[in-house]
C-alpha cells in the first residue's frame, strides 16, 4: 500500500510540477520531485485526438481525455489500483465494448454517469469500440 | 426507482404534458425511463440521491423549443429545472432540488456562436463547456485567455449564472457576462443590455443598455432561462509570473489575508487569490489512508506531517501577477518586499513570457483533478461546500476560521478549508468531504452544515452560494425587516411566472413543495 502510494504520490507531484495549471486545486510540488520526465500535459489531454481520423478516439479527446489522459483526476484514481502502464484508458487492453459502456452509463466508484444527452448512444458506442480496440493495434 | 410525478400533477396529466413535449422537440429528446434517469442523480449525492429524483429530462435543441417547451409547461403546470450542462458538483450537479421536476437539459445547445478577437469578447450557448472554449480558442491559436472554476467539467454559463469564480483576473465570472438571451416563464425572448436593440452592433461592448439592467434577476434564481451569452475574454498579455506562499502557521492567516486584501483592493493582484489548508493540496493527490486511519478528525501533527512531506504550509496562496513585463517585474519585486522579511527566504516566481509553452502561464486552463478530492475518505466520495462572505480583515476571518475548525474537529470530521480574496471580500471555504455511501458520514455532514449555517448567520456572515439540499436553509439567513428581499423575490416571481413552472424553490424563491402549486 505504502509503495503504491510513494509511487503515485511521485507521479502526481511530478505531473502537477510540469502541467498543474495556475488555479487549479493543490499547491506547487516540491522540487524534488521534477525528476521524471512526462510527455504529456494538461493541455496535451485537452487537445488529445484533435487530429485524429478514428472519430470513436476524437469523441474520447473531447469526452474523456480531460480526466482519463495526462495529469488527470481519472488516471490517478486508477493509477492507485491498477498494474503500471494502464492507468490511461487507452493503453488498456481489457476494455472490452460493453464494459465501457456499461462504467460509462452506471458509473464506477468516484466516475460519474454520462447521459445520453451528453454522450448519445452512437458516440459512445464508437468511444467504446475504439477503447476495445476495434480496428486498432 | 419507479415511475416519478411532479408535485403537484396525477399521472393522467403527467403523461399528457410528456406527449406534448415529444411532439415539440421529438421523442428521443424526451427521456423519462428508470436507466436515463439515473444518469441524472447527482454523482455526490448524501445517499442514493433518490430525494432530488427527477420525473423526466427533457433535452431541447434550439431556442425555439425552449419557447415551445415553456408553453406547454405553462398548459399543463409543469415544473421545470433547468441545467445548462448539470456539472454543479457540489451543489447538486443536474439534481432538481424538488423532487419530481423535469430537468430541462441545454447541454445540446453547445454553439460557439461568436468569438472576436478584437474586442476580446464571445458569444456562447449554455451547453458550451469550459473544454470546449478552451479547446475552440487553442486549436484556432487565439491570444485570449479564460478563467476556469476548479472543477472545469461545466458549463462556462452556469457556472457564471451561479456566480462561480476562476482565480485569473477574468474570474469573477458573473461580471465576465455581456449580454443575455432569456426565454422568460411565459415563453418570449428577451435580450438585455444592448441586444434590447434590433440589430445592436455593441451587443457584447456595454452591458447595461438603457434603463434598468436586468442581468442580475437572472442569477441564482428561477425567472428566465439563459439560451445565449455574450462573455469577455482576457487579451493575451506579454508577461505572467506565479507563485505560491507557504505560510508555516495557522495564525499567518492573520497578517497574510490583511498583506493580500491589500493588493488586491488596490488591483496590483488582478485575480481572486486561494488560500488553502494542507487537506486541500493532500485530498487532490492522495487519500485519507495513506496520513491516518484512526478515529474522528485529522490530528493536526498529521497535518504537519503533510505539510513536512509534501512542501506545504499551514496555508498556501497562489499568486500570479499579469501584464506587460515593466508593470509584472515591479510587482514581484514589491510582493517579494512585502513577503520575504516575514517568510525568512527568497521567493522564487515562475515567469511566463509571450512565446513560452502556455503550461508555463498563469492562463486558466481547465482541469478536473479538484475532483480527486472526493476520494479522500474512500468509496464513493462527494463535497459540500459552505462558503460564507466576510468583509477583509484578517483578525476576524482568523478568529471565524479557528472556531470553525474547533467545531470540524468535535464532529470528528477533516479540517478542509480555504480563504478566497475577492475585490472586497473573503470568502471563508468549508469544504466538507464524505464518503456518500456511509449513512454516519451523511448525518456527521449535515450536522455540521447546518451548524456552520448558524454559526456564520449568527456572526453576521451569509453564504454566496446554495446546495439543493439547503437552499430554503440558506435563503432563511437573509432576514433583513423580517425577509424583506424573500418577499420582494416571490412577488417578482409571481408576476413573472405565475404557474410556478420555472425551478420552484431554486435559492429558496417560491418553492411548491411545502407551499401548494401557486407562488
Amino acid at each position: 500500500m505504502i509503495r503504491i502510494f510513494a509511487f503515485v504520490l511521485g507521479l502526481i507531484l511530478a505531473l502537477m510540477l510540469i502541467a498543474m495549471p495556475a488555479d487549479a486545486q493543490g499547491p506547487a510540488a516540491p522540487k524534488s520531485a521534477n525528476a521524471t520526465p512526462i510527455a504529456t500535459t494538461a493541455m496535451g489531454a485537452i487537445l488529445y485526438g484533435a487530429q485524429s481520423a478514428n472519430p470513436g478516439e476524437k469523441l474520447f479527446g473531447q469526452k474523456c481525455a480531460f480526466c482519463h489522459i495526462g495529469p488527470s483526476t481519472g488516471k490517478f484514481m486508477l493509477a492507485r489500483r491498477l498494474p503500471k502502464g494502464q492507468a490511461e484508458l487507452p493503453d488498456r487492453r481489457d476494455l472490452t465494448p460493453d464494459y465501457v459502456k456499461a462504467v460509462v452509463r452506471n458509473g464506477l466508484v468516484n466516475m460519474p454517469t454520462f447521459t445520453r444527452v451528453e454522450l448519445t448512444d452512437r458516440e459512445l458506442g464508437q468511444i467504446a469500440d475504439w477503447l476495445g480496440r476495434k480496428g486498432r493495434k | 426507482m419507479s415511475i416519478l410525478l411532479p408535485t403537484g400533477m396525477n399521472s393522467a396529466a403527467f403523461d399528457r404534458a410528456l406527449g406534448d413535449f415529444r411532439r415539440a422537440i421529438g421523442d428521443p429528446w424526451v427521456l423519462s425511463g428508470e436507466e436515463d434517469r439515473q444518469t441524472y442523480i447527482d454523482p455526490y449525492a448524501m445517499g442514493d440521491g433518490l430525494d432530488h429524483d427527477c420525473s423526466a429530462i427533457l433535452a431541447p435543441g434550439s431556442v425555439e423549443e425552449v419557447q415551445a417547451i415553456i408553453r406547454i409547461a405553462n398548459q399543463h403546470k409543469t415544473p421545470l429545472w433547468p441545467v445548462s450542462r448539470g456539472k454543479n458538483l457540489g451543489y447538486g450537479a443536474a439534481s432538481p432540488k424538488e423532487k419530481g421536476d423535469l430537468i430541462l437539459d441545454l447541454s445540446r445547445m453547445n454553439r460557439i456562436l461568436d468569438v472576436n478577437e478584437k474586442q476580446a469578447s464571445c458569444l456562447i450557448e449554455p451547453g458550451v463547456g469550459y473544454f470546449d472554449l478552451f479547446r475552440y480558442l487553442r486549436e484556432r491559436n487565439l491570444p485570449l485567455w479564460m478563467s476556469v472554476p476548479g472543477n472545469s467539467w461545466g458549463s462556462v454559463i452556469g457556472n457564471a449564472l451561479d456566480r462561480g469564480i476562476g482565480y485569473t483576473p477574468y474570474g469573477d465570472h458573473c461580471e465576465t457576462l455581456c449580454g443575455l438571451e432569456v426565454v422568460l416563464p411565459d415563453g418570449s425572448l428577451l435580450r438585455t443590455g444592448m441586444g434590447a436593440m434590433m440589430g445592436a452592433k455593441g451587443w457584447q461592448s456595454y452591458k447595461y443598455g438603457y434603463g434598468p439592467g436586468w442581468d442580475q434577476m437572472f442569477m441564482q434564481s428561477n425567472l428566465g432561462v439563459v439560451v445565449k451569452a455574450g462573455m469577455w475574454l482576457q487579451p493575451e498579455p506579454e508577461m505572467t509570473a506565479k507563485i505560491t506562499l507557504a505560510l508555516p502557521r495557522f495564525d499567518d492567516a492573520a497578517w497574510a489575508l490583511d498583506i493580500l486584501c491589500d493588493l488586491r483592493r488596490r488591483d496590483i493582484i488582478q485575480h481572486n487569490i486561494v488560500f488553502g489548508s494542507p487537506v486541500r493540496a493532500a485530498s487532490t493527490m492522495s487519500q485519507r489512508a495513506d496520513w491516518y486511519t484512526g478515529p474522528g478528525a485529522l490530528p493536526d501533527g498529521v497535518s504537519q506531517q503533510m505539510m513536512a512531506k509534501l512542501g506545504l504550509g499551514w496555508w498556501n496562496a497562489k499568486i500570479s501577477l499579469f501584464g506587460d513585463e515593466g508593470s509584472v517585474m515591479a510587482q514581484v519585486a514589491l510582493i517579494r518586499r512585502l513577503f520575504e522579511p516575514r517568510l525568512g527566504g527568497p521567493l522564487q516566481f515562475e515567469i511566463w513570457k509571450r512565446g513560452d509553452p502556455l503550461e508555463k502561464s498563469a492562463t486558466g486552463i481547465p482541469t478536473t483533478m479538484g475532483l480527486q478530492s472526493v476520494n479522500w475518505y474512500g468509496g464513493r466520495g462527494g463535497h459540500l461546500s459552505f462558503a460564507p462572505v466576510l468583509p477583509q480583515d484578517g483578525d476576524m476571518a482568523l478568529a471565524y476560521a479557528k472556531k470553525i475548525k474547533a467545531y470540524y474537529e468535535e464532529v470528528g470530521q477533516d479540517y478542509y478549508a480555504s480563504f478566497t480574496i475577492g475585490r472586497r471580500h473573503i470568502n471563508n471555504v468549508s469544504l466538507i468531504l464524505y464518503n456518500r455511501d456511509e449513512p454516519e458520514a451523511v448525518t456527521r455532514v449535515d450536522k455540521l452544515y447546518r451548524h456552520l449555517l448558524k454559526e456564520a448567520a449568527a456572526s453576521g456572515f451569509g453564504e454566496y452560494r446554495g446546495h439543493i439540499s439547503y437552499m430554503d436553509e440558506v435563503a432563511a439567513t437573509y432576514d433583513f425587516a423580517d425577509g424583506a428581499l424573500a418577499r420582494l423575490n416571490g412577488r417578482v416571481k409571481a408576476a413573472l411566472d405565475p404557474n410556478n413552472i420555472l425551478a420552484p424553490g431554486r435559492n429558496g424563491i417560491t418553492g411548491r413543495a411545502h407551499g401548494g402549486d401557486r407562488p
